[in-house]
């Protein structure tokens, strides 16, 4: 913060200003907030002005067993995701932060580099190599494809901590007479605990709404519950969808929470 | 970027700062090796799997009979179908359209937030464009579906109010798919510009004022020149990710629209030609590699003149 704030004396052009960016925050949330109206909306179709608050839709999601067990699959399949990309990922961050690699920007882009090409050519790409390999496509397969794409999540979390953190701590306590090993999980490791954990929030919902790595890597009737949805989407528009896309909100805003608590959502202003 | 640079307490390292030896790669180098495996195994070694398929007549592994050709390819450039052409470019006018509008949107709230000096206020705006990043595509998609159809939030509100007869078509055309991918994507948008726009010394703009030039004049040619690496960083990187757009075109588009995307998904899906696909692939790849070297190439530079 440099010089003291200025209050800016009330004319209309910052009103004008004010109300355009109120307005488009609420083009950013409105649609969000109109999933929950629909899901708590008792008619049968999608209708509006809703008419009354109930719970059916809620009880056919939850009842349905496709969408119980592509529910159950999405969070086992998002649950191994996070766990192998917290550990590749964060692996992986402290060797490029800490491990005086030659050609580190390089490897960063390289690792980053999932996030920026098509996921749904990610998804071919790997439903061509299941299919030469003649593997079919199992569960395991899934998974090794999404944590591809959430690897690059944990790293940037990881190494934004990394990069902040001040380095003569660990040269304190080297100086102090402990072993590398000893500040590696004595003095790096907590101190990088917030990103990696971040990261791993990150990556199990990255794994959770995934939808076009997982397209062609799903066997029908062992779908994952975005692909479920998607396919029931084209034929029916009911509340259902709405209740399930509620749970993904809840999930989503939950993390957002819990983003903002273990790293501040900061770190992400940065690309 | 400071990240990685070598701070172990080592006196060589100031007496020689250019040494070579004093950078050598240290054993937590090796804690790269698993990403390394995944990255080969998952992601290099598929991509080339996705060429290698493209030229080939048929499955190389369980068809004896498959030989190399240029055919899938062929029947992309010649389209003798003539819908071929009309998608990549249904693809690119999508994706050209929706950059344009996340632009003309993630601009001023960008501005607004970087600029904005109470902490909570640009906290709860932070969480407001993230909230929908963090948000499922089909989720997204199934919102602007209940909002724009013809019994959505839109039509049944005007016909209510008497302002029209008869539903409006905002979907299953380009209109709803463009409306639908600018909610989308328009965080990214926001974030890169953010990052930049926050960079710009704001007393550059108040020199500006207190010479004499109005706010709209010191925003136009002071503010707006310095930001334009984040425009064109953000509008890459929007247009990068809307034409490999999937669900949402595939929803909202109706029979009216069929980009390249869904036509590999059809290639893959219901014709089952997974070498036409890898094909398509292989084109939407390198649409897709040349704005993305673009984007890293302004982003290296940005950070670059940071250092400077």
């Amino acid at each position: 913060m440099s010089a003291a704030p200025k209050r800016r004396p009330f004319d209309a052009g910052s009103a004008a200003y004010l109300a355009l960016n109120l307005l488009l925050v609420a083009f950013l949330l409105a649609p969000i907030a109109i999933v929950v109206v629909f899901a708590l909306n008792p008619t049968p179709y999608i209708s509006f002005p809703p008419v009354g608050v109930s719970l059916r839709w809620f009880q056919k999601f939850f009842a349905g067993s496709d969408f119980m067990n592509a529910l159950a699959l999405s969070l086992w399949v998002a649950l191994c995701v996070l766990v192998l990309s917290v550990v590749i990922g964060g692996a992986c961050a402290l060797a490029l932060a800490r491990g005086r690699l030659p050609g580190r920007t390089f490897l960063t882009a390289f690792f980053m580099s999932p996030l920026m090409l098509p996921a749904i050519l990610t998804g071919l790409a790997l439903f061509q190599s299941y299919l030469l390999a003649g593997i079919g496509r199992p569960v395991w397969g899934l998974i090794m494809a999404h944590t591809l794409v959430a690897v690059p999540y944990v790293l940037r979390t990881t190494l934004a901590v990394l990069h902040n953190f001040d380095h003569r701590i660990e040269e304190a306590a080297a100086a102090l007479g402990a072993s590398p090993t000893r500040v590696f999980f004595e003095v790096t490791l907590p101190l990088i605990r917030p990103g990696v954990f971040a990261g791993g929030v990150f990556a199990f919902i990255v794994s959770f709404d995934q939808f076009p790595v997982s397209l062609f890597l799903v066997m029908p009737k062992n779908e994952t519950l975005p692909v479920v949805l998607f396919n029931y989407m084209k034929f029916d528009l009911d509340g259902a969808i709405a209740a399930a896309s509620m749970v993904s909100i809840l999930l989503a805003l939950s993390v957002v929470l819990a983003l903002e608590r273990l790293i501040g959502l900061k770190a992400y202003v940065k690309l | 970027m400071s990240f990685g640079v070598d701070r172990s307490i080592d006196l060589r390292h100031d007496a020689e700062p250019m040494t070579v030896v004093s950078h050598r790669p240290s054993p937590i180098a090796w804690l790269i090796a698993p990403a390394v495996l995944l990255f080969v195994l998952f992601f290099v070694l598929p991509f080339g799997v996705m060429a290698v398929m493209s030229v080939y007549s048929g499955n190389p592994v369980t068809n004896p009979n498959a030989f190399l050709t240029t055919r899938h390819y062929e029947r992309f450039i010649f389209d003798t179908a003539g819908i071929f052409h009309d998608s990549l470019w249904a693809t690119l006018r999508i994706g050209l359209v929706t950059t344009v509008v996340s632009l003309l949107i993630g601009y001023p709230l960008a501005h607004w937030m970087a600029r904005m000096q109470s902490r909570l206020g640009h906290a709860l705006a932070l969480m407001a464009v993230i909230a929908p990043l963090l948000t499922g595509i089909v989720v997204r998609t199934f919102a602007w579906m209940t909002i724009l159809q013809d019994k959505g939030v839109i039509n049944t509100t005007l016909i209510g109010l008497g302002l029209i007869q008869k539903p409006l078509p905002l979907m299953y055309n380009e209109f709803g798919t463009v409306v639908a991918l600018v909610h989308i994507y328009v965080p990214f948008m926001v974030l890169t510009l953010i990052g930049v726009i926050g960079r710009i010394d704001e007393r550059l703009e108040q020199a500006a004022r207190s010479l004499g030039a109005g706010r709209l004049r010191a925003f136009v040619e002071v503010t707006l020149p310095l930001s334009l690496p984040g425009i064109l960083a953000g509008s890459l990187l929007v247009f990068a990710l809307a034409i490999s757009a999937y669900v949402t075109p595939s929803l909202m588009g109706g029979t009216d629209v069929l980009t390249l995307p869904m036509l590999i998904a059809q290639q893959v899906g219901t014709s089952f030609n997974p070498n036409f696909a890898g094909a398509l692939g292989v084109i939407l790849l390198a649409v897709c590699l040349v704005i993305v070297i673009a984007y890293n190439r302004i982003l290296a530079q940005l950070s670059g003149e940071q250092l400077a």
